[in-house]
């Protein structure tokens, strides 16, 4: 083996390819038994090399904690799109909305494995009152290029926000009654968690949902339902398309309380139940 | 666990990350059980800090959860796939944090590896201790630059670059610093095999 394809080898497996590099060698790989052996044996070798670190055993309580981290994601990334929590039948358009959710969540299933999001590296923090929204950008880490490490990191920073109120970067109002929350949006892979409180009992027939604003044009796209029928509050992922125009020059969101059997509409038309009041 | 994988033990780890790919908890607990404890070594290592380490074990195995469908045996082994999210969990967070990973000298992990757990099965242990024996000498038996070079490689988030300019050596030499290193380690390790 030439010392040229041997270098491509080690930097395969040390992980130092960038993604067409590495994809170009893995087809190379895959059609070349002989490549294949010589990368089986040096994988061999690093992997002796990593079990050959003096060996310390996690705390016993950790996978627990792992397993707890894997239920608390998987409902709040379900629950928005109702998996968890199914809507009655006769909401005909709130089914409507959460096959909308479902799409939302297979699309981003796709983006997922391994395909990259544009480089912007902060997350926004919109916090929700009546009397107005608050906003705040937060860096997200930029060693994270794919839709997945970014999940995790919003997950994480939207737990972490939802059990320790005084460490939100914007603090909601204390006056007033009505809803209280925030959004957490990463603006470059189209995902983020809504935390809401204190939302009133929700009327026979209506349903609540979630929009997401651009305050540069004024639309509004909605980013899915919220299943707050038993509960009154939660944290919920949610997921939108990409927006097909310019990137926003500002975003914030609102929950309103829509018609559970009215006609499909792309725009919000009821009271704004959750974040600043607003008329349509 | 015996420290190099059995054919076996790799073709069983492939079939456990396939469940684990379908939302198999049990098969994620089978994974966890064999990777868990060279994985959070490998985190400790990278990072410096047990916390930290326990930390980008949740965060890599929630990846390994949510990717292994996507884990391809052709490609890799499953130790190594979970090697490479662990390395990558971690080089994220020191990039994040802009922190410099804690280098342990190879003697030292020679004291740390004598002092393996008790009630770890014997056979195991020895097999561990051994193999830990011929790889450290074979490193030990690596030019300085070489292995200076490749343990940079493999445990911190420099790039090659970095690597190059740390060592005060043109990138070309410390590629090729590398591949020797990768090369010859595992040459030697063949060698000594029975």
């Amino acid at each position: 083996m030439n010392p040229r394809t041997e270098e491509l080898a080690c930097l395969y497996l040390l992980d130092q390819l960038d993604a067409s590099e590495r994809a170009a060698f893995e087809s190379q790989m895959l059609a070349d038994p002989q490549l294949a052996a010589l990368v089986s044996e040096l994988e061999s070798t690093l992997s002796r090399r990593v079990r050959s670190l003096p060996q310390v055993e996690a705390p016993a309580d950790l996978l627990g904690r792992i397993e707890s981290r894997i239920d608390r994601l998987a409902d709040a990334k379900f629950s928005i799109a109702g998996r968890r929590h199914p809507l009655p039948w006769a909401y005909r358009w709130g089914i409507a909305a959460l096959v909308a959710g479902a799409v939302g969540i297979l699309a981003l299933q796709g983006i997922r494995n391994g395909q990259a999001v544009d480089g912007r590296s902060f997350a926004i923090f919109v916090g929700l009152d009546p009397s107005r929204s608050t906003s705040a950008e937060l860096p997200l880490e930029k060693g994270a290029p794919d839709a997945d490490a970014r999940f995790i990191q919003l997950a994480s920073m939207a737990e972490r926000f939802w059990e320790r109120p005084e460490a939100r970067p914007v603090k909601s109002g204390s006056s007033g009654t009505g809803g209280r929350g925030y959004a957490l949006f990463d603006p470059a892979s189209n995902q983020g968690f809504i935390a809401v409180q204190q939302l009133p009992a929700i009327e026979a027939g209506r349903l609540y949902h979630l929009w997401i604003l651009n305050t540069a044009s004024g639309e509004a796209r909605e980013a899915g339902v919220l299943p707050v029928g038993v509960s009154h509050g939660g944290l919920y992922f949610f997921s939108v398309a990409p927006s097909a125009g310019p990137a926003p020059g500002g975003i914030d969101f609102f929950v309103t309380s829509e018609e559970a059997g009215a006609a499909a509409s792309k725009r919000p038309s009821g009271e704004v139940v959750l974040g600043e009041q607003r008329a349509f | 666990m015996p420290p190099q994988a059995d054919p076996a033990d790799v073709v069983e780890e492939s079939h456990l990350l396939a469940r684990v790919g379908g939302g198999d908890r049990e098969a994620f607990r089978l994974i966890y059980a064999r990777f868990s404890a060279p994985l959070f070594s490998l985190a400790l290592r990278i990072v410096g800090d047990r916390g930290e380490a326990e930390e980008m074990m949740q965060d890599a195995f929630v990846k390994i959860w949510r990717n292994a469908a996507s884990y391809d045996a052709r490609k890799s082994r499953p130790f190594t796939w979970a090697v490479t999210i662990m390395r990558r969990t971690c080089f994220d967070h020191l990039r994040k944090r802009r922190r410099i990973p804690v280098t342990t000298p190879l003697a030292a992990e020679a004291g740390a590896a004598s002092g393996l757990q008790e009630g770890e099965d014997l056979r195991a242990t020895v097999e561990a201790a051994e193999d830990s024996g011929h790889l450290r000498r074979a490193l030990a038996d690596l030019p300085t630059g070489q292995r200076g070079a490749l343990e940079l490689a493999l445990f911190s988030d420099k790039t090659h670059a970095e690597i190059a300019s740390s060592l005060g050596q043109p990138i070309g030499t410390v590629k090729s610093w590398i591949r020797r290193g990768l090369v010859d380690l595992h040459n030697t390790l063949s060698s000594q095999s029975p």
